[in-house]
């Protein structure tokens, strides 16, 4: 290989101050997710119900002509607070967002981590937030991709197909319901999973953790609710109730467990403070061993 | 001055890394010296700004390092001594992504990441997955993503480590080439006395957290040894015995040829009086260079 085929010349322009420092490193991440092959067929897999949710709607307004089809007018086909619920909350969506977060988030400390990049990040003028917003930004994007956008999307095609603003009139407060909601899940999914990834350098060890920990919680649930006692509060051991049960809150639903929704609220901002602190100790820019 | 600080002190615990740190660099290749534990690396990522010093204060580039951390690491660019890289990138892009999160516009970035890359040796290899990039050729890389925002100073942390013999050659020609030609400073920090010797015409040295030495090579050498070179025919152990009650070092090479350094203050006509005073011949006398090794040896204290 020879060396210095082409010599130095010095760049004669100016460096910025970015106003969004964060920006490049999201871009990059959210590039190099799609060029998983498997992230992929995910994305496409979550994205793909959101086409029987809008097949719910068209049917829901023109009722009428399936009438022959549908034996009863099912929940489904009622487009109201709790149909947004049902698409945000239910139980393959959020199994949707803990594979994305595992898929497309799992190596994205830890692999920074493994092969020795956060100093190179940190020798950039960016501030340690900048790089975790850079960082989260790539989930954030994905998740408010599979959650905001059909949401809102939804708000769309009913007033489409409806042809009026009677739902809006209705539910003047379902859009704020739906952002609101949203950015909840994707804020705390965000968090959960860089927090596993800040914990170890091996981003495989940390899909599992992804997984584990999420369904370990919930099994914890069903565990002592099946075998022990019925008591909804053991519903506060899991994420997913918790989740669902914030989410009834956001949509003026009664939850499904009588536990009050602020005890779930607390419990999910308890473990995203968790989050945020052991993010804030383990990325830097040097290990610091003492 | 490009590096100033004063009364620096820094520990991890107990364990007192940086103990009372005073140095001014000037411009120019600058060698950083220090047995394992001496505060090099602690030093560096004191300038860097990712350890802030529990005592002292210092300015790199004329930007505080307390206070104006990211001003500083906007213009210089880092080296570091581990592997480093983003698994899934190309060289090219990997080095642009870099150039971008220090400032630079998109295009410019990807446009230099070109031209750096091919500075450094691997524009044929700008599109290959950096895992299969070899060692040297990630060495290679980490020193295109440090110079690709045209810095104003530059730290190299051991920039030759896991380098066979050519590459380490090469590498260091490119370290020269920046430093010498392209009004970039550089502050290599190595434990290759002769990467150093090679690069540096300045040097400091570190030893238990303090400073031990620094100045110009050339003075340093010349002010703590002078070394004679001297092949003699006869009783070699009384000469060298004799030398030695003079307060010289001498060391005897494989082809018989003797050594001998002299303390500051001792004439040279003195080798030649104990060699007639124990009745040998010298055959060859000549003033030779001492290595950084000897002095780096003097100073920290070890063989």
């Amino acid at each position: 290989m020879t060396i210095r085929e082409k010599g130095y010349s010095h760049w004669d322009g100016k460096l910025e101050e970015r106003r969004f420092p964060w920006w490049p490193i999201s871009r990059l991440g959210i590039r190099l997710a799609f060029k998983k092959k498997y992230f992929r067929l995910l994305l496409f897999g979550a994205l793909a119900v959101v086409f029987v949710f809008i097949v719910g709607i068209y049917i829901s307004e023109r009722i009428e002509d399936f009438r022959h089809m549908i034996k009863d007018e099912g929940q489904l086909l009622k487009i109201d607070p709790a149909f947004f619920y049902t698409y945000l909350s239910n139980n393959f969506m959020l199994f949707m967002m803990v594979m994305i977060a595992l898929v497309g988030g799992a190596g994205l400390i830890a692999d920074d981590l493994k092969h020795n990049s956060l100093q190179l990040y940190f020798a950039r003028p960016l501030k340690k937030i900048d790089y975790l917003l850079g960082k989260a930004n790539v989930l954030v994007f994905f998740f408010l991709l599979i959650t905001l956008v059909p949401g809102l999307v939804f708000v769309f095609f009913k007033l489409l197909f409806a042809g009026n603003f009677e739902f809006l009139k209705t539910y003047p407060w379902l859009p704020v319901s739906v952002i609101g909601y949203s950015l909840f899940i994707t804020g705390f999914f965000c968090l959960y999973a860089l927090l596993l990834s800040s914990l170890s350098k091996n981003s495989r060890y940390v899909s599992i953790l992804i997984v584990a920990v999420y369904y370990f919680s919930d099994i914890l649930f069903q565990f002592f609710f099946e075998n022990v006692k019925k008591d909804p509060e053991f519903g506060l051991l899991s994420l997913r109730v918790n989740l669902q049960q914030v989410g009834a809150w956001f949509f003026n639903l009664k939850p499904k467990y009588a536990v009050p929704w602020y005890l779930s609220l607390l419990i999910l901002l308890a473990v995203e403070a968790v989050g945020a602190v052991v993010l804030s100790r383990k990325v830097r820019g040097v290990e610091v061993v003492r | 001055m490009i590096v100033e600080v004063s009364d620096l002190k820094f520990s991890y615990g107990r364990s007192l890394a940086l103990d009372g740190v005073t140095l001014r660099l000037a411009e120019g290749a600058v060698g950083l010296l220090g047995p394992n534990g001496a505060g090099k690396s602690t030093l560096l990522r004191i300038l860097l700004g990712f350890l802030v010093p529990q005592q002292g204060r210092g300015r790199v580039l004329g930007f505080d390092i307390r206070l104006e951390p990211l001003s500083i690491r906007r213009h210089i660019g880092y080296m570091p001594e581990d592997d480093c890289l983003i698994p899934g990138m190309d060289g090219v892009t990997f080095t642009a992504h870099f150039g971008e999160l220090s400032g630079m516009p998109r295009q410019e970035a990807m446009k230099r990441a070109h031209d750096v890359l091919f500075y450094v040796g691997l524009g044929e290899s700008r599109y290959r997955p950096l895992q299969s990039y070899s060692a040297g050729m990630k060495q290679r890389l980490k020193l295109a993503q440090a110079i690709i925002h045209d810095p104003k100073l530059l730290f190299l942390d051991e920039p030759t480590s896991n380098l066979d013999p050519i590459g380490r050659k090469e590498v260091l020609e490119l370290i020269r080439d920046i430093s010498s030609k392209k009004d970039i400073q550089v502050l290599v920090s190595s434990h290759i006395l002769s990467d150093i010797e090679s690069v540096c015409s300045d040097v400091v040295i570190l030893n238990r957290g303090r400073l031990a030495a620094q100045g110009r090579l050339s003075d340093l050498r010349a002010f703590n040894y002078r070394l004679y070179e001297v092949r003699i025919k006869g009783n070699g152990e009384g000469f060298i015995g004799r030398l030695e009650t003079l307060g010289c070092r001498v060391e005897e090479t494989a082809d018989k040829l003797l050594k001998v350094y002299l303390p500051p203050d001792l004439d040279n006509r003195k080798i030649l009086a104990a060699a007639e005073e124990e009745k040998v011949q010298v055959r060859h006398f000549v003033r030779s260079q001492t290595s950084l090794e000897d002095f780096f040896a003097q100073t920290v204290g070890v063989d």
